[in-house]
């Protein structure tokens, strides 16, 4: 069976190192002051990277059963189509400021 | 699937309704998976709300991010990235045998997740001392901003929530502790360690989001 993979504690904390730099990195671009809306590009894309290295190698998906990973994928499919939707309505409101 | 005399040799961990112990672990493991994904969409709510008032109101989101202490938000995420390393170390020590590693490492993940919770008591404090609450609450002048709540509202749920869960996630190691001192746990059981694990992994990555989100505006 796929589930039963063992990392070496090397690895592990290799991982884990590889985290506390990109946090870092995730920091030190905000002193850049890279202009609007590239800032948000860089600072989401960075999450992204560190989300993706935790579920690989943390949560074990890149040994894991495939169906695992298609659940977690399809989490954020759903969760994009609940976003572009949205947007679709409050991006294009004639009046734009609600009353809350 | 020959298994004609496993009723005589089946271990104690073992529920009939399975056929192996394998199959009952990836079931247990696609169970926790399917909850994470009922997880993500949870907290995707709130991130929604986060994206639609930030199109409202990106100057809001400017103004309001710097009352965030930059430095505590990233101590918290390093203490956090630092626990998701102690949970891996733990699953490993359990595959392993090594109950006392496994018992060490999740020491060291109870400690770490009250060393979140202590930082973000202090930040909250901070701001309640300045007035900013949520929503009507909140009475704080330094932000000339007239949606200044509507930020803190936001910030508030989504850090409130995910603070929630590091405290349920602190019940459950105690409870994982508890269970491993009894010696509960081996190299061929150690199930509700691993989904845990996958628990706790997923409140890291939710705030890996969330830091640079609310902290990292400017």
């Amino acid at each position: 069976m796929s589930g039963h993979h063992i990392s070496s504690a090397k690895f592990l904390w290799g991982i884990g190192f590889a985290l506390f730099v990109l946090t870092f990195i995730t920091v030190a671009v905000t002193w850049m002051h890279i202009p609007a809306p590239w800032n948000v590009v860089v600072a989401i894309g960075l999450a992204a990277i560190k989300a993706t290295i935790v579920a690989a190698f943390f949560m074990n998906l890149y040994w894991d059963s495939k169906y695992n990973l298609m659940l977690l994928v399809m989490s954020f499919v759903f969760f994009f189509l609940m976003i572009g939707i949205t947007l679709l309505d409050t991006l294009f409101r004639n009046d734009p400021v609600p009353a809350f | 699937m020959a298994h004609s005399t496993a009723s005589s040799s089946a271990p104690a961990h073992l529920q009939h309704h399975f056929v192996d112990s394998d199959q009952q672990f990836e079931s247990s493991k696609m169970g926790m998976w399917i909850f994470l994904v009922t997880e993500i969409l949870f907290f995707g709510g709130l991130f929604a709300a986060y994206i639609v008032y930030r199109a409202w109101y990106p100057d809001l989101y400017v103004q309001a991010s710097t009352q965030l202490d930059t430095f505590w938000g990233a101590v918290n995420t390093a203490v956090l990235i630092g626990s998701s390393l102690t949970v891996a170390m733990a699953i490993r020590s359990a595959q392993l045998n090594q109950i006392k590693g496994l018992i060490i490492n999740l020491y060291i993940t109870i400690g770490l997740a009250f060393t979140f919770m202590v930082i973000k008591y202090f930040e909250y404090v901070h701001k309640f001392e300045k007035g900013i609450f949520p929503g009507q609450y909140y009475t704080y002048e330094g932000i000339a901003h007239e949606k200044a709540n509507i930020f803190f509202s936001i910030y508030y749920m989504m850090t409130g929530l995910h603070g929630l869960h590091v405290i349920i996630g602190i019940g459950l190691m105690i409870w994982l502790l508890v269970k491993a001192k009894k010696g509960a746990f081996s190299a061929e059981y150690y199930t509700p360690v691993e989904i845990t694990g996958l628990y706790w992994h997923l409140v890291d990555v939710i705030w890996i989001f969330l830091f640079p989100l609310l902290y990292l505006i400017d």
